[in-house]
């Protein structure tokens, strides 16, 4: 089947005084509509900057490259007036922090309607209903008192599902939702999680679920790809990936947080700091951290290679070796 | 030892001094004030003629014999705005300083002492700060006499109030922050948690403070010399002869061209100020720590 | 406390305006003495003042010779017109520089409207005036050099005493553009400072409100960038500037005094100038009561703006 979003060799760099900084270095990645596909990483991974890139929200400075087929469109060539159209009607994003990601000072009503009208010319009225009826998919009691409060008066939780509401309010075909539940109760968090799975399954949405926390990728994900320093260093489906990951980087990963799927009780952190894009080793980008080190890692960047199951890894090593030595 | 060897944020704000030097506004800033500086010094020696002399044929145009012409006494205007400058700019400078003392010391005092001497500075700075600057000068002078002397001590009068609250707000600043009570708390004398932790807080926004009070002094004290509350003729103070050539409108440099050596000198200290004060903004400075 | 540090400035008012010849005479400064009560011991008098105040009655002008408070009415409207107007000028300048600078921060023309804004706070106002006036009145005659209407014209009937407002309400379009031909310079000249007040605050606060994730939350909804700008970002904004609105009235207190002076605009600068000239005791209290009550009553409406604007600081 077609997927519904095709990036390929997708570059980000920061134009810096020093010369380009590369931040995300070539990546490849399919999603399909109504699958849920985790992009997982460290923070300075890159994460971030890809889904931005995707929406064309990039910070000053940084540049993109590559392709991003949606739809049989590049979204990267798109001249500035279609892209902006693209923006909220067939990708919308929801941030990370809902507190700071919601204006502070216009009514629930407007932030939700502004981009319906606009973007699909409602009047007042159905935008104002269709408003309602978001607020009710999210799970928000008594939505059109809600509708007349501002961000301040809700919970960091209901803020959340608002932001959700707003997001799914034009009917996207790709929900971006960067760690949806890291700055949440974790009490809260599972709600949230429900509820994209069944807004997800309801609508066929696809969503691209960009988180650090492990377990909600397991609970969440249909496909893991995991990034490290710009790069994919496995990727497959959350089964492959969270249960049986040969790649030294994701075991360290899963080992190191906490998540249902630990194998033992004792977590072992990663020694040493993640990667930022000023620092970044040559080679392998792990190989300073990684504990199967040999010195061919540091000569050569590894190529993503496709294993017998379907899944993608990065690592030069013999993954039997890698087994046996945990 | 000192406090500051904890994390103190303003006073490693003066080794930032070096990023804002280089954006090209502050650069002009510099120049003119400089520039100003040195003919306020030099004046005697560069300027064409004597500024009190009336020998020249009246009411002359700029030309090549007088650059800005002549005024309505056959005076060299070129002259009388260089010398100007030995009016102004001293004056404005000391003024500052005086007012800095005053207001300092009380908004010091009132900071570090609170209670009834804090109620009572505050409430003569608000009563100062609530009548038009312009009055107060003008009833001060009105009262005292004309004459620079009394204009220098009307505008004193209107400015302390601002260095005041000023010094005020830091010191009350420095006292709540962490670092001062932890200070306190290993020991360190009062007067000298005083001397060496508050002081370096408050040096920098007191110098920004400073150079833009110097800007405004000089506007102040060219107004009262407009009025004729300040300097009398046939002294060649930029605002008195901005007031001269409000009377002969036809000659229009003589008034014009004191009044462009305003706005140069207060444009520049008020360019410096503001540069400065970009460089001790403490979010500024969290901002490159954090990058 | 007007009144105890006017009565503190040296000087016999008596003398002062009387004149130097009457006051030679000492039964004319007595007889005056008598007449303002000046005779009697200070704190009688301020009692007496007081008294009087909460009558409504703030003593005569000794200038004028009627009841200061009919003065302050017959010129508050004039400098209201002046004040209203140039602040809107200012506001709305500063705004639109502001803006403009942030967005292009620290670039080319950040820079220059940095300078510019500076600039206009850095321009004595009597000499930006005569400037304007030599330039505007007396080689190009665009517009009148003084007054508010000229001489010719009659007032439009009395509504509120602004004489933009009261004449198109009476349909006298003739006499509006008069008014607003003369108060055109006299507008613009005390706006100058406040422009650079406004364009600096403007700057910094929309600088802030840029770090913002809300504003990135707008872009990524695919709105225009106009309505990011004015519906976000200056929404966001305004806390800061509505203070800006505060100090801008407070300066062009100030500023009336000398411009009133140099274009002749009959409002209550030139009164209050007129009366710290002559010493004129309860016109000068009076005007220094009428600009404390300007102060509360702007901050007061400031701070209910406060409210409208951003949310969070409602009381319940």
């Amino acid at each position: 089947m077609k997927p519904l979003l095709s990036v390929r060799d997708l570059r980000v760099w920061l134009d810096t005084a020093r010369g380009p900084l590369s931040i995300v270095d070539g990546i490849n990645f399919d999603i399909a509509s109504g699958q849920v596909f985790g992009l997982a990483g460290e923070s300075g991974s890159g994460k971030t900057i890809t889904a931005l890139a995707l929406l064309g929200l990039l910070p000053a400075g940084a540049r993109a490259a590559g392709s991003a087929m949606l739809d049989g469109r590049d979204l990267l060539t798109m001249r500035a007036a279609q892209r902006r159209r693209t923006r909220g009607r067939e990708i919308a994003m929801v941030f990370q922090d809902p507190t700071s990601s919601l204006h502070p000072m216009l009514t629930i009503e407007r932030q939700l309607t502004e981009h319906l009208r606009y973007q699909l010319g409602m009047s007042r009225e159905e935008a104002y209903e269709r408003a309602v009826h978001l607020l009710t998919d999210v799970r928000i009691p008594n939505p059109r008192a809600a509708l007349r409060g501002y961000p301040h008066q809700f919970s960091g939780g209901m803020r959340q599902r608002i932001q959700i509401a707003i997001g799914l309010a034009c009917e996207p075909r790709l929900l971006v939702a960067d760690e949806p539940t890291t700055a949440l109760d974790v009490t809260v968090q599972a709600g949230i999680l429900r509820l994209l799975h069944r807004l997800c399954e309801e609508k066929d949405l696809a969503v691209m679920l960009i988180t650090h926390d492990l377990g909600v990728l397991s609970a969440l994900a249909d496909t893991v790809t995991v990034m490290y320093a710009g790069r994919v260093v496995e990727s497959g489906s959350t089964a492959q990936v969270m249960g049986g990951s040969r790649h030294p980087y994701t075991r360290a990963l899963i080992d190191s947080l906490p998540h249902p799927e630990a194998s033992d009780g004792a977590l072992v952190p990663i020694a040493g700091d993640p990667a930022g894009p000023e620092s970044r080793p040559s080679g392998c980008a792990f190989h300073p951290r990684c504990r199967y080190m040999e010195p061919s890692c540091a000569a050569a960047v590894p190529s993503l290679v496709r294993m017998d199951d379907g899944r993608e890894m990065a690592c030069p090593l013999d993954p039997l070796v890698v087994s046996r030595v945990r | 030892m000192s406090v500051a060897a904890i994390s103190n944020p303003l006073a490693s704000s003066w080794r930032r001094i070096p990023g804002a030097w280089r954006q090209p506004v502050t650069i002009a800033g510099l120049v003119i004030a400089a520039f100003w500086l040195v003919i306020a010094l030099a004046a005697p020696l560069i300027a064409p003629a004597d500024p009190l002399a009336q020998g020249a044929a009246l009411y002359q145009a700029p030309s090549a014999a007088h650059l800005m012409g002549t005024d309505e006494l056959g005076r060299d205007v070129f002259s009388r705005v260089l010398w100007g400058a030995r009016i102004s700019i001293p004056l404005a400078m000391l003024l500052v300083a005086l007012a800095f003392t005053i207001g300092g010391t009380l908004g010091g005092l009132a900071g570090y002492l609170g209670g009834w001497v804090d109620e009572l500075v505050m409430r003569a700075a608000d009563f100062v700060f609530a009548v038009p600057t312009i009055l107060l000068a003008m009833a001060v002078v009105a009262a005292l006499g004309p004459g620079l002397f009394h204009a220098v001590l009307a505008v004193v009068l209107v400015s302390w109030p601002g260095h005041a609250r000023v010094v005020r707000g830091l010191v009350r600043t420095t006292m709540q922050s962490e670092y001062v009570a932890v200070g306190r708390l290993l020991g360190s004398p009062t007067h000298r948690a005083l001397v060496v932790d508050v002081l370096p807080n408050v040096a920098g926004p007191v110098i920004v403070l400073a150079a833009l009070e110097i800007g405004n002094a000089i506007l102040l004290l060219s107004a009262l010399s407009f009025l004729g509350l300040g300097a009398r003729p046939p002294t060649a103070e930029w605002g008195s002869m901005v007031s001269t050539g409000a009377q002969h409108f036809e000659a229009w440099w003589i008034g014009v061209f004191p009044g462009i050596a305003i706005v140069s000198v207060v444009l520049a200290f008020n360019l410096l100020g503001d540069s400065l004060r970009d460089a001790f903004d403490p979010k500024a400075i969290i901002k490159a720590r954090g990058a | 406390m007007a009144f105890v540090l006017t009565h503190l400035v040296p000087g016999d008012p008596a003398v002062a305006n009387l004149g130097d010849r009457a006051s030679s005479d000492p039964v004319a400064v007595k007889l005056y003495r008598e007449h303002f009560g000046l005779d009697k011991p200070l704190p009688v008098q301020y009692v007496v003042y007081l008294g009087n105040l909460l009558h409504g009655d703030l003593g005569e002008s000794e200038q004028s010779r009627r009841p200061v408070l009919t003065d302050l009415a017959e010129y508050i409207p004039a400098t209201a017109e002046l004040a209203i107007t140039s602040i809107v000028l200012a506001c709305l300048l500063g705004l639109t520089l502001g803006v403009i600078a942030a967005l292009n921060r620290n670039n080319v023309i950040d820079q220059i409207i940095r300078v510019v804004s500076l600039g206009g706070m850095s321009t004595p106002q009597f000499w930006l005036a005569l400037v304007a006036l030599y330039l505007f009145f007396y080689k190009l005659s665009w517009v009148p050099g003084s007054g508010r209407l000229d001489a010719a014209v009659l007032p439009p009937p009395h509504l509120t005493g602004l004489f933009t407002i009261d004449s198109l309400a009476a349909g006298q379009y003739d006499v509006f553009v008069n008014a607003v031909q003369h108060l055109i310079l006299p507008a613009c000249v005390l706006a100058a400072f406040n422009m650079g007040l406004f364009t600096r605050f403007t700057r910094s606060a929309v600088l802030e409100v840029l770090e913002n994730d809300y504003v990135r939350t707008a872009r990524a909804k695919g709105l225009p960038e106009r309505t990011v700008v004015f519906r976000h970002i200056l929404r966001a904004a305004s806390p800061p500037i509505l203070t800006v609105v505060g100090l801008a009235f407070g300066n062009v207190m100030t500023g009336t005094v000398l411009i009133e002076n140099i274009f002749s605009w009959p409002g209550i600068g030139q009164y209050s100038y007129r009366s710290a000239t002559a010493l004129d005791l309860p016109a000068i209290v009076g005007v220094m009561l009428f600009v404390a009550i300007v102060y509360i009553l702007v901050n007061m409406v400031v701070d209910i703006l406060y409210g409208v604007v951003d949310p969070r600081i409602r009381v319940a």
